[in-house]
């Protein structure tokens, strides 16, 4: 027997013990094959996706925003795909593989081993990410539209990964068998996914608002929708964050403060005194808490016969999908009296009769304006934003604030601007092709090319045996 | 610990009897109300092998993650090298273990393997790879060092377990049917190696087998559990000796059978005598008695059939092999 074999050294437990961890679980996960595999397929359905954008006449037609934000979509419901079946792999798998009770007899901590997984289950992310990254790009190539939607894809994707991959990992912990944790976390993701497919009258009023604004994957989209689509700001949509944010400090909190310390051989048998009451009671306070600010958070209110006029710089514009128009409307009080208070609003009607959102359309659609004295006028800018081809109205409306409860005022409208938009041509699907095959090649390639070095690698081994 | 809980005692030295390296009182564990293992208490010296033995759900395996921490005791405590059982992660610092059904990364090599689990008792990685390949040596898979453990039979993948277990030279090492898998040459190998980690370094083993040849060729001491408690404990020879006094097996010619009853019935110290198997001439004989009288009352039957001129075909002490007794003992707490 070697003496240098019995050495002895005496265990110590580093508060970096996580990094073996993780390190082992990567490799586990990207040369193992699952990492890759997933990701290979979400590059196969990326590239698809992002062609037809590209070449469908019908989804060329999309406005960029609505593509960042569709690709986006898709990318955060893969991400969180990915992240869900590591996650929920993760502890389940590895008992039923029988390797988990090895690390679990290392001197390292049940929270450094689980925190080593998170890292892990985590990392299929940031490459699904990337790979979408470019596509979006290509695709928009408008800096500002795509720096704005990654930013906030990014942000919101991480979130919702850190909830999702937690709530996946409770679920591994949980579970007797790992086809019962897969199982139970996909069943778990549809029901998060279930409010969409609702008919459109179930997503509205308070219920549909409920439905929406708590469900952590929903809130999320409804955010993305309306800051990158809608033109709205951040500000007024914060109350969509509350959801996808608690839902990941919830399942954060008790992955690693609860759970985490029962990690063990046995299904779900957390060490310590929490019980499931305190677990409902924390999420039940926390829920509230939430509703709390939400209800507090201010809800954009919406705010009426006089002499004045408005008139607008221009008479005709034509843009193209996705440009946006500047012009500028003059107020002035042609009166010999003050006006009263006044609103200016901007309004847009399709002239083929089509329902139009103007919302969509323009990121401020009023300002008021203070009491204007005779003879004076103020100037105001406002910005369009041409989503949609097709042949449109603008025009502005004066509306003096009533004396009031038991008066009104007389709204003034100013002469309508032309606008003619174009279909979006700027979209080259030779620049998009490149990517959208040579990604997925690549990575497929990469796949075979690991999976032959391991195969050889096992049957060079038993030949030495 | 009470005297009486203690099975192994240690050897003695010069300087008298060596202080136990784990001591276990009173633990007890119950899945869903249902006891798994009653009351185990015992301790072990540095450098005793320590056989665990008992049939197929009497509480071993419980027993075995207890003292290895991966389960809690629901009563009870127990100190591993002075570490007592509510610090888990120092005693996992200072214990090997060689789990009975470990599963192995198919993806890394040996070394690597190794490698991983030494970095986590704090070794660099440097200094852990050294290791590992002292340690494959140790376990003679040096060979196959860099092959992936997906290309290992099963008796090097039970090797490399048992290399596992010993990457931070334990103080006390647990191996749960080491040799399962192993080819007879492999198993030799392997008992040797137990045989040497206690002797040459001190360590004390605790060795949970079905082969109870094994045990009672490598283990000093002997547990013997059955449906949660232990029926016996102590040295190995002790435990055979203490079931030895129940009795002896005479084979006769048939002929002769009723005149060996006779005989032997009239012997102050025989209990009863009752033939066994229909005409095969087998007389078991129960004697009154420990195990140093029960030998005097050995003698005392063969004497007697000698005297009487009665043809002795075989003669058994019952209990003699670990194996009877462990059934005798079991079969007993089961009825």
């Amino acid at each position: 027997m070697s003496e240098t074999a019995f050495v002895h050294r005496e265990g110590v437990t580093r508060g970096g013990s996580w990094r073996l961890v993780l390190e082992r679980e990567l490799v586990d996960l990207w040369l193992g094959g699952k990492a890759l595999v997933l990701l290979t397929l979400f590059s196969i359905l990326l590239g698809i996706t992002a062609y037809l954008m590209a070449t469908n006449n019908e989804l060329r037609l999309l406005p960029i925003k609505e593509i960042a934000y569709l690709m986006l979509k898709l990318v955060v419901a893969f991400g969180l795909f990915m992240s869900l079946i590591i996650g929920a792999d993760s502890i389940s798998g590895e008992r039923e593989r029988g390797t988990l009770e090895g690390l679990l007899l290392t001197p390292t901590s049940r929270r450094q081993i689980m925190l080593g997984k998170f890292f892990a289950a985590l990392s299929a992310w940031p490459p699904a990410f990337l790979l979408a990254s470019p596509l979006i790009a290509v695709l928009c190539r408008d800096s500002q539209v795509v720096s704005w939607s990654l930013l906030w894809g990014g942000i919101l994707g991480t979130v919702l990964v850190l909830g999702v991959t937690g709530l996946a990992m409770l679920v591994s912990f949980w579970s007797g068998s790992n086809r019962t944790s897969i199982a139970v976390s996909l069943i778990i993701y549809l029901v998060f996914l279930l409010p969409t497919q609702f008919p459109g009258q179930a997503q509205t009023g308070a219920f549909g608002d409920l439905l929406q604004k708590w469900n952590p994957l929903e809130a999320s989209n409804v955010f993305l929708a309306k800051v990158i689509v809608n033109n709205r700001t951040v500000g007024e949509m914060s109350s969509w964050l509350v959801a996808p944010i608690l839902f990941a400090v919830l399942m954060l909190s008790v992955l690693f403060l609860y759970a985490s310390p029962g990690l063990g051989l046995e299904p779900g048998r957390a060490r310590g005194r929490a019980s499931w009451g305190r677990i409902a009671g924390l999420l039940a306070v926390a829920w509230v808490v939430a509703t709390m600010l939400v209800g507090a958070y201010p809800t954009a209110a919406a705010s009426s016969d006089s002499p004045v006029q408005v008139v607008v710089d221009r008479e005709w514009v034509t843009a193209r999908t996705g440009d946006r128009v500047e012009f500028t409307t003059l107020v002035k009080n042609t009166s010999s009296a003050a006006t009263p208070p006044l609103i200016v609003a901007m309004n847009i009607i399709n002239l083929q009769g089509e329902v139009v959102d103007p919302e969509d359309w323009s990121p401020q659609r009023t300002q008021s304006m203070d009491p204007l004295v005779p003879g004076a006028s103020v100037e105001h800018t406002w910005i369009i934003d041409a989503i949609l081809k097709g042949d449109y109205l603008v025009y502005m409306v004066v509306i003096p604030q009533p004396a009031g409860q038991e008066s009104t005022s007389s709204p003034v409208a100013s002469s309508g601007i032309h606008l003619t938009v174009t279909p979006f041509t700027r979209i080259n699907p030779r620049g998009v092709l490149p990517l959208a095959v040579g990604i997925p090649l690549s990575l497929t390639a990469t796949t075979f090319l690991l999976r032959w070095r391991r195969r050889r690698a096992i049957t060079v081994g038993e030949r030495e045996g | 610990m009470n005297s009486e809980d203690t099975a192994a005692t240690g050897r003695t030295s010069g300087a008298g009897v060596q202080a136990p390296i784990l001591e276990a009182e009173h633990l007890k564990k119950a899945y869903n109300g249902r006891p798994a293992l009653r009351d185990l208490s015992f301790s072990l010296a540095p450098g005793r092998i320590l056989g665990f033995l008992g049939p197929n759900g009497a509480g071993k395996t419980t027993a075995i993650r207890i003292l290895t921490t991966i389960l809690e005791p629901d009563a009870g405590r127990f100190t591993i090298a002075g570490i007592d059982s509510r610090c888990p992660e120092q005693i996992r610092a200072r214990i090997g273990v060689l789990p009975e059904s470990q599963g192995y990364p198919k993806e890394m090599t040996g070394v690597g393997y190794l490698t991983y689990f030494a970095r986590h008792y704090g070794w660099s990685a440097k200094d852990a790879q050294r290791l590992s390949w002292a340690l494959l040596e140790v376990v003679g898979l040096q060979h196959r060092a860099r092959s992936l453990i997906g290309s290992y039979s099963r008796g090097m993948r039970q090797r490399l377990g048992i290399a596992r277990a010993l990457v931070n030279d334990p103080a006390v090492v647990f191996l749960d049917e080491p040799t399962l898998g192993l080819d007879p040459r492999g198993q030799q190998e392997l008992l040797a190696l137990i045989r040497r980690l206690a002797r040459e370094h001190g360590a004390a083993v605790i060795l949970c087998s079905h082969l109870l040849s094994e045990i009672e060729s490598v283990c000093d001491d002997v547990v013997i559990l059955s449906q949660g408690q232990v029926v016996a404990k102590g040295s190995v020879l002790d435990v055979i000796g203490r079931a030895r006094g129940s009795g002896v097996r005479v084979q006769v010619p048939l002929s002769a059978m009723a005149d060996a009853e006779q005989v032997l019935e009239a012997l102050p110290f025989v209990v009863r005598v009752v033939p066994k198997g229909q005409g095969s001439g087998w007389l078991l004989v129960e004697v009154l008695g420990g195990s140093a009288e029960s030998n005097i009352a050995h003698n005392a039957v063969l004497e007697a059939l000698i005297l009487a001129k009665i043809p002795i075909l075989t003669f058994e002490a019952e209990g003699s092999r670990l194996q009877e007794v462990f059934l005798q003992l079991t079969e007993e707490t089961i009825r």
